[in-house]
C-alpha cells in the first residue's frame, strides 16, 4: 500500500512539473502585487579567479546591504559545464533567477523562450553606454535578452628574454599583422625554443572570433535561415596556423592539441617565446608567472582587414521563469554600474563592456600588465554572424571541432576542411 | 520470471482446496508480487516506453514545448549521418576490444589470485581498487598520467630511453588505443572477481585426476579450467560488453571525443545531441538504435556460445 501511494506521489510530482508554466504565471502576477515583500534572488555566477570571486561578493555584499528587500544570493557554478547545466535546470524548473553565461551560448536559450526579454527593462542610459556591436551581440530577434558585462579578446603574450635574444624588436602601435606575427614566431624558432605556443584543443572560438580579421564570416543570414560559406576568407587563418606549424615549423605540436591552460606550461617554462591566449590571462600571468619572468602583452593581432575580433561577451540575463524579474534587473542595473564593471573586469583582465567601465580602466591602470594593449582591442569588437545562427553550437560540436582538430594534426588540407565544414553543415538537416 | 515461479510452488498444496481457496489464494499472489510489479513498471518500463515514443517526435529541450509526431523522420535522418555511423563503428572498435583485453587480463589476474602465493589476501584487495573509483576520477588520474609534458608516462619512458615526446590523448593514432587501455584498466576488477569465484568452485579432484593423467598446465586450463568456466566467462562478457558499448563519463572526461572526433563513442554523440543541441527527440532515435544494435549484437553471441554449450 505505501508504494502505491509512492507511486500515486510520483504521478502527482510529474504533473506538478508539467504545470509549472501555469504556476510561474500566477507567481509573477502576486509578486507585482507584493512588491514590498523581501524577495531572494538567486544568481549563478560563474567567476572563477579568485578576485572576481572577491569582486563579485563585494558588490551583492553592498547591495544586500543597501536594499534589504531584495536579497541576492550567489550560487557558484563552472564554465565548463554551464550549459549542460542549464539545459537541465530550465527543463526541470529550477533555473536560477539571473544567469550568467556568454552570448554566443544564451543565443540559442533565448530563441528557446528561456530567458526573459529585457527591452523595455534596460535603462535607456545602459544601452547607450554598451557599444552598439555589444548591444547587438546580445538582441534576438529584436529582444535585448542580456547585459553584456565583459569581454575577451585574444591576445599574444610574449616572453620578452626571448624575442630580445632572438633580436626582434618588441612591435609597438595600434596593432601587429599576421605576417609580423609570422616573421616573429620564425625568428624566434631556435635553439630548442618554438616561436608559438597556441592551444587550439576547441579551435572553433579561435578561429570564428580572430578569423575577422580577414573578413571570415563563415555564415550569411541568421536563424533557421542561415547558410554556410566557407572561402579564402574563412580559411585565411587556419592555413596561417598550419603553414606556422608545418612549414615553419614555429608552433610547438603539442600546443595545439593542449587546452590554452595547458599550452601555458610551455610559455612559462621557457619552451615557447609567444602564446596566444584569452586577455583574462594576463590577471593571473601577473600573480603567477616564475618569478623573474618577464612578459609582454603585444599590440593586437591584426588580419588584412583589419583587428576586428567578434564580440561574445559574458551576459548576465534572467530567467522566463523568474518570479522577480523587475527586482532582478534592479540589481543588473546596479551590477553593471561602471565602478562595479571596472572592479570586475580588472580582477578578471576583459574588457568592461560600457564605454564608461572603459575610460575608468583606463585612467585607473595605464598600461601596467599590458592593460594599454589589452583595451585597444576592445575597439574593434563586431558583433559575429555566428552568434545569431540557430544551429551554431551544433555545428560547433559534432562538425567544426572535429574539422579543425583534423586540419591542424594534417589529416585532411584546404579542400578537405572546406568539404568537411559545410558538407557537415548540410548533414546538421 | 518471479511471478510465474510463486505461482507454481503455491499451487501444489492448494490442489485439494476448494476454487473458492484457490481464487483467494490467487489473490494473494498478485498482492504479494504487485509492489515489485509496480515498481518495475514506473521505474523501469515506463521510461523506456517514454523514451521510444519520444523518437518519433520533433522534441526539442524548450521552454513551453510542443512536440508533434514525426513518424520515421528521425531513423530515416539519422541514416543518412555519417557522422553518426563513424561514432558507431568507433563504438563497436572501443566495446569489443575492451571486453576482450578486460577478459584475457582478468584472466590472468584471476589465475595468478587463485594461486598459493604469499601475501594473497592482500592482493586480493589491491585488485579491487580500481573498481573503488568513480569513473571521473579515473579519469582525471589518467588523463595526468598521460600528459604530453608532465606526464609520468612520458618521463619513464624517456628514464629507460624510449621516445618519450608521445601525446597520448592528443594524437590520431595514440588516443583510441590509449582510452581503451584506460577502459580495461578500470573495468578488470569486477570481471576477476567474478572468474576467481568461478575458478574456486571448480573442484580440486577434477585437477588431481587431470594431472595423474598426465596432462600439464596449460592442458589442464584448456580441459578443465575453461570448461568450467565457460557459463561464467560468457555472462561476464556479455554485461561487460554492454557496460562498455554504453560507457560514457571515462571518455567524456578524458578527450570529450576528441582528437577529430577519433573517441567520439555513440553514448557521447547521443549526449551533445541531447543536452548540447538540445534536440532530445533526434536524441532518443539514436537511443532506440543503439539499443536494437546491442540487443542483436548479444543476441548472437549468446546464441553461438549456448549453441556450443549444448554440444557434449
Amino acid at each position: 500500500m505505501p508504494l502505491i501511494a509512492a507511486a500515486v506521489a510520483v504521478v502527482a510530482l510529474a504533473g506538478c512539473s508539467s504545470g509549472g508554466g501555469s504556476a510561474t504565471a500566477t507567481g509573477s502576477g502576486t509578486s507585482s502585487a507584493a512588491a514590498a515583500a523581501p524577495v531572494t534572488l538567486t544568481f549563478q555566477s560563474l567567476s572563477d579567479q579568485p578576485a572576481t570571486i572577491a569582486a563579485t561578493k563585494k558588490i551583492v555584499d553592498s547591495w544586500n546591504a543597501a536594499n534589504p528587500d531584495i536579497q541576492v544570493n550567489v550560487v557558484q557554478a563552472s564554465w565548463d559545464s554551464v550549459n549542460d547545466k542549464l539545459t537541465t535546470q530550465f527543463a526541470g524548473g529550477t533555473a536560477p533567477d539571473i544567469i550568467h553565461d556568454d552570448a554566443a551560448s544564451i543565443v540559442s536559450f533565448a530563441s528557446d523562450g528561456y530567458l526573459a526579454d529585457l527591452t523595455g527593462q534596460m535603462s535607456q542610459a545602459k544601452k547607450d553606454d554598451i557599444g552598439k556591436g555589444l548591444l547587438a551581440s546580445v538582441t534576438v530577434d529584436g529582444k535585448v535578452v542580456a547585459y553584456p558585462t565583459e569581454v575577451q579578446s585574444y591576445m599574444v603574450f610574449a616572453n620578452k628574454t626571448l624575442l630580445d635574444q632572438a633580436g626582434v624588436t618588441i612591435p609597438t602601435g595600434d596593432s601587429m599583422t599576421w605576417d609580423q606575427f609570422r616573421q616573429i614566431a620564425k625568428a624566434t624558432t631556435k635553439n630548442g625554443v618554438a616561436g608559438v605556443g597556441w592551444g587550439l584543443k576547441s579551435p572553433v572560438a579561435t578561429f570564428m572570433t580572430l578569423g575577422l580579421g580577414s573578413g571570415g564570416t563563415y555564415f550569411d543570414g541568421t536563424g533557421t535561415k542561415a547558410t554556410i560559406h566557407v572561402g579564402d576568407n574563412e580559411l585565411a587563418l587556419p592555413k596561417l596556423v598550419h603553414q606556422m606549424a608545418y612549414d615553419d615549423k614555429s608552433i610547438l605540436p603539442v600546443t595545439l592539441t593542449q587546452s590554452g591552460s595547458e599550452a601555458l606550461a610551455a610559455f612559462y617554462g621557457g619552451k615557447v617565446a609567444m602564446t596566444v591566449q584569452g586577455s583574462y590571462l594576463a590577471a593571473s600571468m601577473a600573480k603567477d608567472a616564475p618569478s623573474g619572468f618577464s612578459w609582454v602583452v603585444l599590440p593586437p593581432l591584426a588580419g588584412p582587414q583589419g583587428a576586428a575580433q567578434a564580440a561574445d561577451p559574458q551576459t548576465l540575463s534572467v530567467s522566463a521563469d523568474s518570479k522577480h524579474a523587475a527586482q532582478a534587473v534592479k540589481f543588473l542595473e546596479y551590477f553593471t554600474s561602471s565602478d562595479n564593471l571596472e572592479a570586475v573586469n580588472e580582477a578578471d583582465a576583459l574588457i568592461p563592456a560600457t564605454t564608461s567601465a572603459q575610460k575608468a580602466m583606463a585612467t585607473k591602470l595605464g598600461s601596467q600588465n599590458g592593460w594599454d594593449q589589452i583595451l585597444k582591442s576592445g575597439k574593434d569588437f563586431q558583433s559575429a554572424p555566428f552568434l545569431f545562427v540557430n544551429k551554431y553550437s551544433q555545428w560547433k560540436s559534432t562538425v567544426a571541432t572535429p574539422a579543425f582538430q583534423k586540419y591542424l594534426a594534417n589529416q585532411i588540407d584546404d579542400a578537405g576542411l572546406t568539404d568537411a565544414l559545410t558538407n557537415g553543415w548540410k548533414q546538421l538537416g | 520470471m518471479s511471478t510465474l515461479t510463486v505461482g507454481a510452488s503455491v499451487d501444489r498444496p492448494v490442489r485439494r482446496r476448494s476454487g473458492a481457496g484457490r481464487r483467494r489464494q490467487s489473490r494473494e499472489t498478485a498482492v504479494l508480487v504487485a509492489p515489485s510489479v509496480l515498481l518495475i513498471v514506473v521505474l523501469s518500463v515506463a521510461p523506456l516506453l517514454a523514451g521510444v515514443a519520444l523518437a518519433f517526435t520533433d522534441a526539442r529541450l524548450v521552454h513551453n514545448p510542443h512536440y508533434s509526431f514525426v513518424g520515421a523522420a528521425n531513423f530515416t535522418k539519422l541514416a543518412d549521418n555519417t557522422m553518426f555511423w563513424s561514432s558507431f563503428r568507433i563504438g563497436i572498435v572501443w566495446a569489443v576490444s575492451v571486453t576482450v583485453l578486460q577478459l584475457v587480463a582478468a584472466m590472468g589476474l584471476a589465475l595468478l589470485l587463485n594461486a598459493d602465493l604469499r601475501l594473497r589476501g592482500l592482493a586480493r584487495v589491491l585488485a579491487l581498487v580500481p573498481w573503488a573509483m568513480p569513473p571521473v576520477v579515473v579519469s582525471i588520474m589518467w588523463r595526468m598520467i598521460y600528459s604530453p609534458n608532465a606526464g609520468p608516462l612520458n618521463a619513464v619512458l624517456r628514464a629507460i630511453g624510449l621516445p618519450g615526446d608521445t601525446n597520448w590523448l592528443g594524437s590520431f593514432t595514440t588516443a583510441l588505443p590509449a582510452v581503451i587501455a584506460v577502459g580495461v584498466w578500470v573495468g578488470m576488477p569486477q570481471t576477476t572477481v567474478t572468474l576467481l569465484a568461478g575458478l574456486q568452485q571448480v573442484p580440486v579432484e577434477t585437477y588431481e585426476a587431470a594431472a595423474i593423467d598426465g596432462a600439464g598446465a596449460w592442458r589442464r586450463f584448456t580441459a578443465v579450467t575453461m570448461p568450467s568456466l565457460r557459463p561464467i566467462v560468457t555472462s561476464i562478457t556479455s554485461l561487460n560488453f554492454i557496460w562498455n558499448f554504453n560507457s560514457f563519463s571515462l571518455v567524456y572526461v578524458l578527450t570529450e571525443g576528441g582528437p577529430g572526433g577519433k573517441t567520439m563513442l555513440p553514448m557521447l554523440f547521443t549526449y551533445i545531441e541531447a543536452f548540447q543541441n538540445r534536440n532530445i527527440g533526434y536524441a532518443a532515435a539514436m537511443g532506440v538504435v543503439l539499443v536494437v544494435v546491442v540487443v542483436a549484437l548479444l543476441g548472437l553471441y549468446l546464441w553461438s556460445q549456448l549453441r556450443n554449450e549444448d554440444k557434449p
